[in-house]
């Protein structure tokens, strides 16, 4: 699979087909792969593809003022399913030139989120880890401990029914069947039956950890304003402290700007240092929208977003009560 | 040196307890942090380094600085007792000398309050702090490239070392001979004792990578100012502030009034060189206004600037923003980098 992106990438470039490859490279630490750009083709050897490469690339093109998609070099992305979701929000919102991108689909099985397996091993320091099919081991001073994967994927990946770009200029292997899960919510369902009280605890001390370091936002494909609220001072909209009226309103804002656009790919919540469960909330308003609108973001490239359409038959007992 | 059985452990933790506000390791889920601890159960001793510093006690995220209503300003009374630091590994003890150069002035201008922040002198002026050498630093400790050591014996006012069966402290300060003096009933080290330190302390050594030189890289840096290195370094930056906030001597901060015109509050809380707003201007100019320039900002403030005026690097190679960074962009990875460029002077 690796040798095949690399061969094809390389392709690319010496068909002059790309300028620049965005990708995942080997990190510098167990468990941990890397975005990586690269502008000639004996770099391809560099490209890594497995359980590692979690982060979202699609937040290349428009973070940093959209420095790479300003000019009209042409990106190649390595993407996963939802880093493929990303590209065709963007290419909705008008965000990239899809005729300036090369989009390098992979079949995607599940990436792994780190924090999960320090969970698992109680901390300990991992100095080596390896993948099989359905388990990985890792190995540190004085342990060796297998865990399955099933146990250590991110929740993003848990019940996903789109391991593969919706769109896409080449495939590397075959497109990963879906395995059709039915209930994509259940994680959701246990936070709805909360009572509001309940829910509004849960939310209070979750995010009373937050010390608004905006990780989560700032690797947050769908999250891309110049400016954002939370950054303007003139006026300013919220305070700077982490103090948890303020933090909410951060989240409940991001949560909102996001809704009918979040891809679920659970950047946000492999992020955040202080461990915060973030997908949650983006979940639950896009089993809102999916249920009101039959609605999934990022799915397909010719229709307009749920929040920017309206229909006459649309469910609004919300307005009339 | 003195011997601290660890049978005797938690009877020496209650009574420091009695005389200081007690702050140790505290494991909180996935998280840890320097809590207040009112016995030894409530610390963990097996945390290698806390994911959050020291730093968050000396220089919390938000303080409040005074409260006014009206004309009339409060402003928070000195803690009642002076805090005592169980088991900070020499980075973060050295973080604090560090942070105490800046805050604090004590050695730059010792005789004037003008420029030494009373918030800090308050809290760390009179706080004892234990420093515990480090038995298995961790894959992301690299202390050994500015000057630090496992063992090392340069910052704090105690230095202990946890051997199988006790903890060995010796005085580095005088707060700290003063509080040895002050301890009774306690036995002094063996000969065997210190054997078994040299030993630790060699095993402990052996498990970092090979130093870079941080000198160098100060001597470098100035050369790389236009190197296009930074564009590829950045790259991958997203310019959130974990790295910052995370560090330990990361002490940017904001003031800002929280309340209304007439009551309210002035708050100092964490600011970052990673947020386009912290160097935006009046007019709407941005100097560094690309993650290249950030990310510049704040490699050079940690291995060239803070080096021009205090004389040593500001990064104590905790290894924590390597930990936490969403992107892995690892700053010993970049320091390498900048040191092979042949950067053009
Ligand atoms: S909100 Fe989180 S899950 Fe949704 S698109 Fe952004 S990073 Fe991905
Ligand atoms: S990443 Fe976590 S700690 Fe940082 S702002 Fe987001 S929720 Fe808060
Ligand atoms: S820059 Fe990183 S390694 Fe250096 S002191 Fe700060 S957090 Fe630790
Ligand atoms: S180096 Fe990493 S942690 Fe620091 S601002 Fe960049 S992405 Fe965030």
């Amino acid at each position: 699979m690796v040798k095949a992106l690399r061969e094809e990438v390389k392709r690319l470039f010496e068909e002059k087909k790309v300028d620049l490859v965005i990708g995942w490279g080997k990190g510098s630490l167990p468990m941990t792969a890397t975005p990586i750009f690269i502008n000639k083709a004996e770099d391809a050897e560099r490209l890594i593809w497995d359980e590692t490469c979690s982060n979202n690339l699609a937040v290349y093109l428009t973070k940093d003022k959209r420095q790479l998609v300003k000019t009209d070099q042409k990106i190649g992305i390595v993407v996963k399913g939802c880093d493929g979701r990303s590209l065709v929000l963007y290419a909705v919102e008008n965000q990239i030139q899809r005729e300036n991108l090369v989009i390098i689909g992979v079949p995607c099985a599940g990436v792994i989120d780190k924090k999960k397996v320090l969970k698992h091993i109680e901390g300990k320091e991992v100095l080596s880890a390896s993948f099989e099919a359905d388990r990985m081991t890792v190995e540190g001073r004085g342990f060796k401990t297998e865990i399955a994967k099933c146990d250590v994927l991110s929740d993003s990946c848990l019940n996903c029914n789109h391991p593969n770009a919706p769109v896409f200029d080449v495939f590397i292997g075959e497109p990963r069947k879906s395995d059709s899960v039915e209930d994509v919510y259940p994680d959701v369902e246990a936070f709805e039956k909360l009572d509001s009280e309940a829910r509004w605890k849960t939310m209070v001390e979750a995010y009373s950890k937050c010390i608004r370091c905006y990780a989560c936002r700032n690797v947050c494909p769908s999250c891309y304003c110049t400016e954002c609220f939370v950054d303007q001072n003139d006026p300013q909209w919220i305070g700077k402290s982490p103090e948890i009226t303020d933090t909410l309103i951060f989240h409940l804002g991001r949560n909102l700007h996001v809704a009918g656009r979040c891809v679920e790919c659970g950047a946000c919540e492999r992020a955040c240092p202080a461990d915060i469960d973030l997908l949650k909330l983006n979940r639950k308003i896009s089993k809102e929208i999916l249920e009101r609108f039959n609605f999934t973001a990022g799915l397909d490239i010719n229709e307009k977003p749920a929040l920017a359409s309206f229909c006459e038959n649309e469910k609004q007992d919300f307005i009339m009560g | 040196m003195i011997k601290i059985e660890k049978s005797n452990f938690g009877t020496f933790i209650q009574n420091l307890s009695a005389d200081y506000s007690l702050f140790a390791p505290v494991g909180e889920g996935q998280q840890s942090a320097f809590r207040e601890v009112k016995n030894a159960e409530q610390i963990n001793t097996h945390i290698q380094i806390t994911q959050n510093s020291p730093k968050t006690v000396f220089l919390p995220q938000t303080e409040v600085l005074f409260e006014f209503s009206g004309d009339d300003i409060q402003s928070e009374e000195k803690p009642a007792k002076p805090m005592f630091f169980w088991g900070v590994r020499s980075c973060d003890a050295k973080s604090l000398n560090l942070l105490d150069k800046v805050m604090g002035q004590s050695k730059q201008r010792p005789d004037d309050p003008a420029f030494q922040d009373p918030y800090w002198k308050a809290r760390f002026d009179d706080a004892i702090i234990l420093t515990l050498a480090c038995n298995e630093p961790a894959s992301t400790c690299f202390c050994n490239w500015t000057g630090g050591s496992p063992f090392s014996k340069d910052a704090g006012d105690l230095w202990a070392v946890e051997t199988e069966t006790a903890y060995l402290v010796e005085p580095l300060s005088e707060k700290g001979e003063a509080f040895v003096k002050g301890l009774s009933g306690y036995d002094t080290a063996s000969e065997k004792d210190k054997q078994s330190i040299a030993k630790l302390k060699k095993q402990a050594e052996s498990y970092l990578q090979p130093a870079v030189d941080a000198e160098t890289l100060k001597e470098k840096l100035p050369q790389t100012w236009e190197d296009p290195l930074w564009d590829e370094v950045s790259a991958k930056c997203v310019n959130c502030s974990a790295c910052a906030f995370i560090c330990p001597t990361c002490y940017c901060f904001d003031i800002q009034d929280e309340g209304k015109k007439d009551k309210g509050k002035r708050i100092r809380t964490w600011d970052c060189c990673m947020f386009p707003i912290f160097t935006k201007e009046a007019s709407g100019h941005n100097p560094r206004s690309l993650a290249r320039e950030r990310v510049r900002q704040r490699v050079m403030h940690k291995f060239r600037y803070f080096w021009e005026i205090y004389g040593e690097s500001l990064c104590t190679g905790c290894g924590r923003c390597v930990r936490v960074c969403p992107v892995n962009l690892d700053i010993r990875e970049v320091a390498k980098q900048l040191l092979e460029a042949d950067s053009a002077a």
